[in-house]
C-alpha cells in the first residue's frame, strides 16, 4: 500500500490547486481523480462573484458581504482574504508555469464585465490575459469574427446582442476557414490550427481590409493551446489592434491551458496525478480519522494510505454527488453525510427553469477548517479537507462563483493541511477563515 | 378580412386531422388544415409511440383489438419508414394471473391476431433485461411508430394534393348560417393577424378539445373525457421488443423501444382541463416502481424526460362509466345534425394513433354521404411521402447515412445525429423561430443532454436563416429552455440530474442567458 502525506481526490480546478499548493510546500501528494476534472468545462475565468443577484463590480467586497448574509455559503471557508490570497496565488502559479508569459490578470478588486458566446456581460475578477480586452466597462467597437468550421461559436449572433449594450458597437464576421481541413471541428481543433503560421497567416489575410480603425476583434477561445501566448501576441501585432478570446462550448481551451500549468507544476513538485481511478471509501482507524483511501481502478481495487484527504470531486455536475431515483442523495468518494436535500416527498425542482431549486444548494456542509460535518454539527472526519463544488450552500452558476469558490476553498484546504503539517507559507498565513 | 375558401376545413393536427386531411385531399377534396400549434404537438406527441398489435384489448374490448388488428397490417404497408418492426411480448410478471394467457389466446384468436405462446427462456434470451420471475411469454406483432414523422407523411401528402396546412392557427370562433356551420374564424397565433375560413363542411379532429370547438356551434353535453396518461423515457433501449404485462390493462405496464430510447407507460387519471396536465413525483415514482416490475433496476437507468398526455376517449353518454380506461377504445363519429341539428360538421372522438387511418375514413365516409357523394378511401392503398421505399425504418438508418458525410458537414445534434444541412434546410421550410418545432420533426434535442450543446448551435443558425435579432433569437432559446425544463424536472435523478447541472453550467455559467441584452423576460 502506497502512502502519502496528502491524498486529494479529484482533479478540477480545487483539486489541483490544493495538490499543488501542498506538493511546492515539501507534502508528498498523490491525486486520484475519475478523469480530467471541470476545467475542460469551464470557461476558466476565475468568477469569484458576478451577481450578488445585481451585477457585482467589487467582488472581494461583495465576497464579504455575502459571507456575513449567509454564513453557511462555502466562502465563509476561506474569507474575503483568503478569497485575494488564492487569487495572488494562482496567478503566480502562471508566471513561472509551463506556458509563461501566459498568465491571468485581475486581483479581485474589481470584475471585468466580459461578453459571452451569447453577447451577455458577465462579471468575471480574474481572467486569461487572452481575454481581458473584452472588457465593455469602457464601451467601444468590437469586431467578432467566427470560423464557420467551429459549431460552438456565432459571431453575427453575439455580435447582434452586444451591439444592444450601452456604448457598445459590435458586427460580426464568419471566415470561412476550415480547421484541419475539416467541416465540423470543436474549439480544441481550431485551437491545434491555430498553433500553425499559416493558418493564422491566412486568418489575418481574411480580416485585412475589413476591421475599422477603432474595432477590437472578438475570437473564440481557440488562440492556441500549447503557445497561446505567442498565438495572441502574434494576431494581436499582425492585426495591429486589440484581440480577445470568448469563451465558448466545451471543450474549453482556456480550461487546458488551465489544467496543463496545474498538472505540470504538480509534478515538477514531485506529486503524482492518477486519472482512471475511482474513490468508493475511506479506512478508518476508529474515530474519526481516514487513515486510507479506498479505490478503484478498472476492476482491481486498492488501496492508498494518507495521513490528510482532501475531497474535491465536484458537485452534481461531475459525480461528486449522486441523487437517486428514490431521492437519496450520496457523497460518491467517501460517503460524507448531505446538507440541504428536501426530504422526500418535498419539491426539489421547481416548474420554472429560471428559478432557484430548492435542491440547488445542496452539498457537504464544513467547518471552518473545510472539515465535513455530520448532520448534527460534529467533525465527521478529522483530516479530510472539502473544497470545491461538493460543498454546500452555493449557487455557482447563478451567482457566477463556480471557479473563485474553488480556488479559494482548493487554496484554504491547502492551508489547513500545511499547517497541521507545518510545512510552507500555511503554517502561517492563508488560513483566513 | 383575409378570406380562405374550401371545400373542407379540418380543425386539429394531430395524428387523426392528418389523418383526416390526408384521406380528404386524396379523394380530391380542397382541404384546409388548421392546428393551434404545432403539428402533432398534443396528444399525438404525447404517447409512448406504441403501434397496437391488439393484444392489449383482445380480452376487455374485443372491438377495439380487432380494429388494431386490422389497421396495424394496413400502416405497416402504408407509412413503413415511420414504423419499426419491434415485435411485440406480452409476459405475465410474478405480481399476474398465468391463467389470465388463456384468456388472451381466446381473445385472439376471435380477433384474428397471430399471437403465440414462447418458451420464458427464449424471451429471456431475446430481451436480458426482462424479470427473470416471468412465467409466461407471448409474440404478438406490436411495434413502434414515430408518430411525428407519421403526421409530417400524411400532411405533406395532403399538401402535394393541394391542402393548406395552417400550424399556429387557433380557430376562435365558427360560422353558421341557418343551422350550418360555414366555416371558422382562426388566428395566426405567430402574427396575431384573424382569417375567415369558408368551408363546405368542418370536420372537427381536435381530440381532448373537440368539445371547446363545438361549443362554438352552440353544441354541448358532448362526453369527451381527457384522460392523463404519463409516460417516461428512459435513455436507452432497454428493450428492442415492445413488451406488455399480461393482465387487464393498468398502470405502466407498456415499455415500448423507440428511436433511441425506450418510452414506459402510462397512467390513466381523469383530467378536468386538457391544457392543465402537470406530472408529479408521486406519478413518476408509481410508474418507475411499475417499470421495475418488466425491467428490474429500471429505476437505475437514466431516465431522460416526462410527459403526459390526455386521450380523448369517447365516453358514451348511456354507459355511465366512470374510469376512463373502461370507457371504450373505439372512435366514435359524432353526427351533429342528427345528434343537434346542425348540419356541415362531424366530430370525431376517442380512438388511438393505430387506429387513425380508420378514424380518417370513418370520418370522410360520413361526410361524404352527408353531401351525398360517393368517393372512395385510398389511404389502404396509397403510401404518403416518405414511405416510396416500403421499408421499416431501421435504428441504425440515420447513423449509416450521417458516417457517409463525416468530414463535409457539421453534426449539430450528436445525441440524435442532426446534420446542419438537414437543420438549415428544415428552418427555411419552416419559417418558424420555434426551437421545439425543429426538436419534434427532426428530434433535435431529444438525446441524452437534451439541447445542451445543439439549441445554442441551433440558435446560432437560426438567428443567421431567419434574419432574428439579437433578443428573438434568446426569446427562442429560452422558450426551448423552459419547454425542455417542464419535461425534465420531475425526473432529475441519477445521470440526468449529472446532465442537467452541466447543462445548467453552460447556459448559465458559460453563456450567461438570463442576462442577455433586451432578452424577452421568461
Amino acid at each position: 500500500m502506497s502512502h502519502h502525506d496528502v491524498v486529494v481526490v479529484g482533479a478540477g480546478l480545487a483539486g489541483l490547486v490544493a495538490a499543488v499548493r501542498l506538493a511546492e510546500a515539501g507534502a508528498s501528494v498523490l491525486v486520484l481523480a475519475k478523469g480530467v476534472g471541470a476545467t475542460h468545462l469551464s470557461p476558466c475565468t476565475i468568477d469569484v462573484l458576478g451577481y450578488d443577484p445585481e451585477p457585482v463590480e467589487r467582488p472581494l467586497e461583495a465576497v464579504a458581504r455575502l459571507i456575513a448574509a449567509r454564513p453557511d455559503h462555502p466562502y465563509a471557508v476561506a474569507g474575503p482574504a483568503g478569497v485575494a490570497d488564492a487569487i495572488a496565488w494562482f496567478t503566480g502559479c502562471f508566471e513561472d508555469g509551463p506556458l509563461a508569459p501566459y498568465g491571468y490578470v485581475g486581483d479581485g478588486a474589481e470584475n471585468h464585465v466580459l461578453p459571452t458566446a451569447l453577447g451577455a456581460p458577465r462579471p468575471s475578477a480574474v481572467v486569461p490575459e487572452s481575454m481581458a480586452a473584452g472588457d465593455l466597462r469602457g464601451g467601444g467597437e468590437i469586431c467578432v469574427v467566427g470560423f464557420r468550421t467551429l459549431k460552438d461559436f456565432y459571431p453575427l449572433l453575439m455580435a447582434d446582442n452586444l451591439d444592444r449594450l450601452d456604448g457598445v458597437h459590435a458586427r460580426g464576421i464568419e471566415l470561412d476557414l476550415a480547421a484541419e481541413g475539416r467541416a465540423d471541428a470543436n474549439a480544441l481543433g481550431v485551437a491545434r490550427a491555430l498553433e500553425a503560421p499559416a493558418f493564422r497567416a491566412e486568418l489575418v489575410a481574411q480580416l485585412a481590409g475589413r476591421l475599422g480603425a477603432d474595432e477590437r476583434v472578438a475570437l473564440p477561445a481557440v488562440l492556441g493551446i500549447a503557445d497561446p501566448h505567442g498565438v495572441w501576441t502574434e494576431l494581436q501585432e499582425h492585426l495591429g489592434r486589440p484581440v480577445f478570446e470568448v469563451p465558448t462550448l466545451p471543450p474549453s481551451v482556456a480550461g487546458m491551458r488551465v489544467y496543463a500549468t496545474l498538472t505540470e507544476r504538480l509534478r515538477r513538485a514531485g506529486g503524482r496525478l492518477i486519472l482512471n481511478v475511482v474513490v468508493t471509501g475511506a479506512d478508518r482507524s476508529g474515530g474519526a480519522r481516514v487513515t486510507a483511501v479506498r479505490a478503484r481502478v478498472g476492476l482491481r481495487d486498492v488501496v492508498h494510505g494518507a495521513d490528510w484527504v482532501v475531497l474535491a470531486t465536484g458537485g452534481f455536475a461531475s459525480g461528486g454527488l449522486e441523487l437517486d431515483s428514490r431521492w437519496t442523495v450520496r457523497e460518491t468518494a467517501l460517503g460524507l453525510p448531505v446538507v440541504g436535500v428536501p426530504t422526500p416527498g418535498a419539491e426539489r425542482f421547481h416548474p420554472a427553469y429560471f428559478d432557484e431549486h430548492p435542491i440547488g444548494r445542496a452539498g457537504v456542509a464544513v467547518d471552518g477548517e473545510g472539515r465535513p460535518l455530520e448532520p448534527g454539527g460534529g467533525v465527521a472526519m478529522d483530516n479530510v479537507r472539502v473544497a470545491g463544488a461538493t460543498l454546500a450552500g452555493a449557487e455557482p452558476w447563478r451567482e457566477k462563483s463556480g471557479d473563485g469558490l474553488s480556488l479559494a476553498t482548493g487554496f484554504r484546504a491547502a492551508g489547513s493541511i500545511m499547517a497541521a503539517l507545518g510545512v510552507g507559507a500555511g503554517a502561517t498565513a492563508g488560513t483566513g477563515g | 378580412m383575409a378570406r380562405v375558401r374550401a371545400e373542407v376545413l379540418v380543425i386539429g393536427g394531430g395524428a387523426t386531422g392528418a389523418g383526416v386531411a390526408w384521406d380528404a385531399a386524396l379523394r380530391g377534396f380542397d382541404v384546409v388544415l388548421v392546428d393551434r400549434a404545432d403539428l402533432a404537438s398534443g396528444t399525438s406527441g404525447r404517447f409512448h409511440g406504441l403501434l397496437h398489435s391488439g393484444g392489449r384489448y383482445v380480452v376487455k374490448d374485443p372491438v377495439a383489438a380487432r380494429e388494431c388488428v386490422d389497421e396495424n397490417a394496413i400502416l405497416r404497408r402504408v407509412i413503413p419508414d415511420c414504423i419499426e418492426d419491434t415485435g411485440g411480448l406480452f409476459v405475465t410478471t410474478p405480481d399476474d394471473d398465468p391463467a389470465y394467457g388463456e384468456r388472451f389466446l381466446a381473445g385472439c384468436a376471435a380477433a384474428g391476431l397471430p399471437a403465440q405462446e414462447i418458451d420464458v427462456g427464449e424471451a429471456l434470451r431475446a430481451e436480458p433485461r426482462l424479470n427473470p420471475g416471468i412465467r409466461r411469454a407471448f409474440t404478438a406483432p406490436d411495434a413502434s411508430v414515430d408518430v411525428w414523422k407519421a403526421v409530417w407523411s400524411m400532411a405533406s401528402g395532403a399538401a402535394e394534393h393541394d391542402a393548406r396546412i395552417l400550424t399556429y392557427h387557433s380557430v376562435v370562433g365558427l360560422h353558421t348560417a341557418d343551422g350550418t356551420v360555414t366555416g371558422a374564424r382562426v388566428r395566426n397565433e405567430l402574427t396575431g393577424e384573424e382569417l375567415d375560413i369558408e368551408a363546405g363542411f368542418t370536420l372537427n379532429a381536435s381530440g381532448a378539445w373537440a368539445a371547446q370547438i363545438v361549443k362554438m356551434a352552440g353544441i354541448e353535453g358532448i362526453g369527451v373525457i381527457p384522460g392523463k396518461g404519463i409516460m417516461i423515457a428512459m435513455s436507452h433501449r432497454l428493450v428492442n421488443t415492445v413488451v406488455n404485462r399480461l393482465d387487464l390493462p393498468a398502470d405502466g405496464d407498456i415499455l415500448v423501444p423507440i428511436r433511441t430510447v425506450s418510452a414506459i407507460g402510462t397512467t390513466d387519471i381523469r383530467a378536468a382541463d386538457p391544457d392543465e396536465i402537470p406530472v408529479t413525483h408521486a406519478e413518476v415514482d408509481q410508474m418507475l416502481d411499475a417499470g421495475e416490475r418488466l425491467v428490474p433496476g429500471l429505476r437505475a437507468a437514466r431516465a431522460l424526460r416526462v410527459w403526459a398526455g390526455v386521450r380523448p376517449l369517447f365516453q358514451d353518454e348511456k354507459s355511465g362509466a366512470t374510469l376512463t380506461r373502461d370507457v371504450t377504445r373505439t372512435h366514435a363519429v359524432i353526427d351533429h345534425e342528427a345528434r343537434d341539428g346542425v348540419r356541415g360538421l362531424l366530430t370525431i372522438s376517442g380512438g388511438k394513433v393505430t387506429t387513425l387511418r380508420l378514424m380518417a375514413q370513418d370520418l370522410v365516409d360520413a361526410m361524404c354521404k352527408q353531401l351525398g357523394t360517393e368517393r372512395a378511401c385510398r389511404t389502404a392503398d396509397v403510401r404518403p411521402p416518405g414511405n416510396e421505399r416500403g421499408e421499416y425504418f431501421r435504428l441504425g438508418t440515420r447513423l449509416r447515412e450521417r458516417e457517409a458525410t463525416l468530414g463535409e458537414e457539421q453534426l449539430i445534434c450528436e445525441c440524435e445525429l442532426v446534420g446542419r444541412g438537414r437543420l438549415e434546410r428544415t428552418m427555411h421550410r419552416r419559417g418558424s423561430v420555434n426551437l421545439d418545432d425543429m426538436r419534434r420533426q427532426l428530434r433535435l434535442g431529444m438525446g441524452p443532454c437534451q439541447g445542451g450543446f445543439c439549441i445554442y448551435r441551433a440558435t446560432g443558425i437560426l438567428h443567421a436563416i431567419e434574419r432574428l435579432d439579437g433578443p428573438e433569437a434568446s426569446a427562442s432559446l429560452v422558450q426551448f429552455l423552459e419547454e425542455r425544463w417542464h419535461g425534465v424536472w420531475p425526473i432529475l435523478y441519477g445521470d440526468q440530474l449529472r446532465q442537467a447541472r452541466l447543462d445548467d453550467w453552460i447556459f448559465q455559467g458559460l453563456l450567461d442567458v438570463e442576462h442577455l441584452p433586451a432578452a424577452v423576460a421568461p
